[in-house]
């Protein structure tokens, strides 16, 4: 047996939790950062168990359990491949802080990163703390090029696995990783609609709004501390708010009577983007978030909405009905050089641009009336379709290192939150829980 | 790559005091949230809230680029996360990382005021207008159920209606703000035609964000394309 069809016989057994994306979408090559990127392969010898539980009542092992969720890490970055030890006879458990004999087989085999490691509660340690130390050996320099030891409550195993996760992607791609991005969103709670966050990976969500009512659409600042979202004031006006993750503190920043929508602030923060349709029909305004200064960007009779910045924050793509039905545009962060950019299909929508800069993800309607993902360059000339299926797909938005796309879909009945590859593999549902989780925006790298 | 040159001085006399090694156990933080706190300390003060007129610094500049990350070392020191660390380096432990605490006292205000609407509304009989898929025009229907409606408003010159724009599930949640309120003016623009006076109407756009029904289907769909007459109670 080759190590590719090792490889594959992984990630088999791990993908696939929803549906099955049809063969056309994903025969779409999209790497989204390097097109010649080869994935590192990496096994994962084990991470021994030293004592413990994650809960008093708990089965799963602290090892255990760390494995599994550097497992999961390793295998979304998209940076690693992963290799199935037990093919390759890599001895896992009973390791020490020395490479084993059995990696040089296993080297011989392509793989070039073996990670172990051991981690639990060590007997007659009256705080119970956990203890994880974790070995990292290259085959290219034949040698353990050195670990991790971490400490802490069994509050933050999923926490250890995630930064381990992210300083092996540091250390191969010079990237810091997204297993410690958190992403937020929006759930129902009786008939109110709060804002939530959650980890990348759909743990430990965490409600951080109980207003009764509604609370829309989620952006993150660049620096991860706060929220911009829209709030409904007495249930009759929206203000645009800002919300300190750390306190709870919540500040009103638009007031102006009609929509106040769709906010997102500039790569570098200076400016919030949003749609107001204070001045009659939705518009977009930028204000300047120093001098609070707003500019009118927009002017004309259709209703404009949803920016999303470039990474480079000299322009914005948004939406626009002015020419009928809702389509993506272009335009200068100055408000000059509009330009349409979607032509296929009569309903284009909720344009969020990559982090890399050279793709666009929308909400397209398909001939058959489906609301499903797109992407499309910035210049128009190439665009896929990435979803497809039942259900009605929105609010796209991307991981830090432009690999990911996390939204929110009925695919399942409820609305529920999804993440895929923006080579369309992978899909993976997130949420399990609650009725309605909608608006995913997932945070900016730390 | 940022240079020195452009990061503010006490930052880095900030980060330099919390780098150094005062003893072997390193606190280690969550993210980005804990670090940033780090840096409103080396910054002289946590940000003052306010008003709409002043609100916290959103901007990166002069922050520190780092990620948290330690490289894997050879020698690694142990990392402590969550807090619970014996330095004073300012550890915030997840749970502190975010701490909004929800107030359900002002979730049953809500639906107080929302039951006390709803009473008002329907004692009033006003009748609502529904729409057809991704259109905002009223249908012969609507027109008569707005005749209704406006010889109540007139005759009960004392009340505030809000119109409600409501949309069915499909469409992107943004977009369907913006037609809510297309179809909550739509009303409002056919009210003032009939006589109403403007001054007694507001309007609102709820989009997809509070249906009527709940299934899946066409039945449900267009219950929920609709301009909902809502007496105002209160404020």
């Amino acid at each position: 047996m080759t190590l590719r069809t090792l490889v594959i016989a992984g990630f088999c057994a791990v993908v696939g939790l929803v549906w099955i994306i049809e063969s056309g979408a994903a025969d779409v090559f999209l790497e989204a950062t390097r097109p010649d990127f080869q994935k590192i392969p990496l096994a994962i010898a084990g991470i021994e168990n030293l004592g413990g539980t994650e809960s008093p009542e708990g089965r799963v092992k602290l090892g255990s359990r760390i494995e599994e969720v550097l497992k999961t890490d390793v295998r979304r970055s998209l940076v690693f491949a992963l290799v199935d030890v037990n093919g390759l006879g890599i001895k896992s458990g009973q390791l020490g802080a020395e490479p084993d004999p059995s990696f040089k087989h296993a080297v011989e085999n392509g793989v070039s990163v073996v990670v172990w490691g051991r981690a639990g509660i060590k007997s007659g340690n009256k705080d119970s703390d956990v203890n994880m130390d974790g070995y990292v050996y290259d085959a290219g320099n034949n040698e353990v090029v050195g670990g991790k030891r971490y400490v802490g409550s069994t509050s933050v195993v999923r926490l250890m696995a995630h930064r381990f996760a992210d300083e092996l992607v540091f250390r191969y791609t010079g990237e810091p990783g997204i297993a410690r991005t958190k992403i937020a969103y929006v759930s129902e709670l009786g008939s109110a609609r709060e804002l939530f966050v959650m980890d990348y990976d759909g743990y430990d969500p965490r409600q951080l709004t109980a207003d009764g009512f509604l609370n829309l659409m989620p952006r993150w600042s660049p620096d991860r501390r706060f929220l911009v979202f829209t709030t409904y004031r007495n249930r009759n006006t929206q203000d645009i708010d800002l919300l300190e993750l750390a306190t709870g503190k919540r500040w009103t920043i638009v007031s102006q009577g009609g929509l106040n929508i769709t906010p997102a602030l500039s790569p570098d923060g200076n400016f919030l983007a949003y749609s107001s349709s204070s001045e009659g029909n939705a518009e977009l305004y930028r204000m300047d978030t120093h001098t609070k200064a707003v500019q009118r960007l927009t002017t004309n009779s259709g209703g404009d909405l949803s920016p999303s910045w470039a990474p480079s924050g000299r322009e914005l793509a948004f939406t626009s009905d002015r020419n009928g039905g809702p389509q993506v545009f272009l335009i200068s962060a100055d408000g000059s050089n509009v330009r349409r950019l979607t032509f296929e299909g009569d309903y284009n929508a909720a344009p969020a641009w990559s982090p890399r800069g050279n793709w666009i993800a929308y909400v397209c309607r398909t001939s058959r009336k489906e609301y499903k993902l797109c992407l499309i360059t910035p210049d128009g000339q190439k665009r896929v379709q990435l979803t497809t299926g039942p259900g009605v797909d929105d609010s796209p938005s991307w991981s830090p290192d432009g690999r990911h796309i996390v939204f929110s879909s009925t695919a399942d009945g409820k609305s529920h939150i999804y993440m895929i590859n923006t080579d369309g593999k992978d899909l993976e549902r997130i949420t399990f829980t609650g009725t309605h989780n909608s608006a995913p925006a997932w945070s900016p790298a730390s | 790559m940022k240079t020195l040159a452009t990061i503010p001085l006490p930052v880095i006399l900030g980060l330099f005091l919390l780098m150094s090694p005062a003893c072997t156990k390193k606190a280690v933080q969550s993210g980005g949230d804990a670090r940033a706190l780090q840096e409103d300390m080396a910054r002289g003060g946590a940000t003052k809230g306010g008003a709409s007129s002043s609100f916290p610094d959103t901007s990166l500049s002069g922050k520190d680029d780092a990620n948290g990350l330690r490289g894997i070392d050879r020698n690694p020191l142990e990392e402590r996360l969550g807090g619970g660390g014996h330095n004073g380096t300012g550890t915030v432990s997840p749970g502190n990382t975010l701490t909004a605490k929800p107030d359900h006292g002002a979730a049953a205000r809500q639906l107080a005021e929302i039951r006390a609407e709803q009473a008002a509304s329907a004692a009033a009989g006003l009748r609502d207008v529904f729409f057809t898929y991704d259109s905002f025009s009223i249908t012969d229907e609507g027109r008569h159920a707005l005749t209704g409606d406006a010889e109540w408003i007139k005759s009960n010159p004392q009340a505030q209606l809000k119109i409600e724009g409501h949309c069915d599930e499909r469409g992107t949640s943004a977009y369907n703000l913006v037609l809510g309120e297309k179809r909550a003016k739509a009303v409002r623009n056919y009210l003032v035609e009939l006589g109403v006076v403007s001054q007694h109407l507001s309007v609102v756009s709820y989009g997809k964000e509070r249906p009527f029904c709940m299934e899946h289907g066409e039945h449900c769909y267009s219950l929920n394309r609709r301009g909902h007459l809502a007496v105002k109670v209160g404020k």
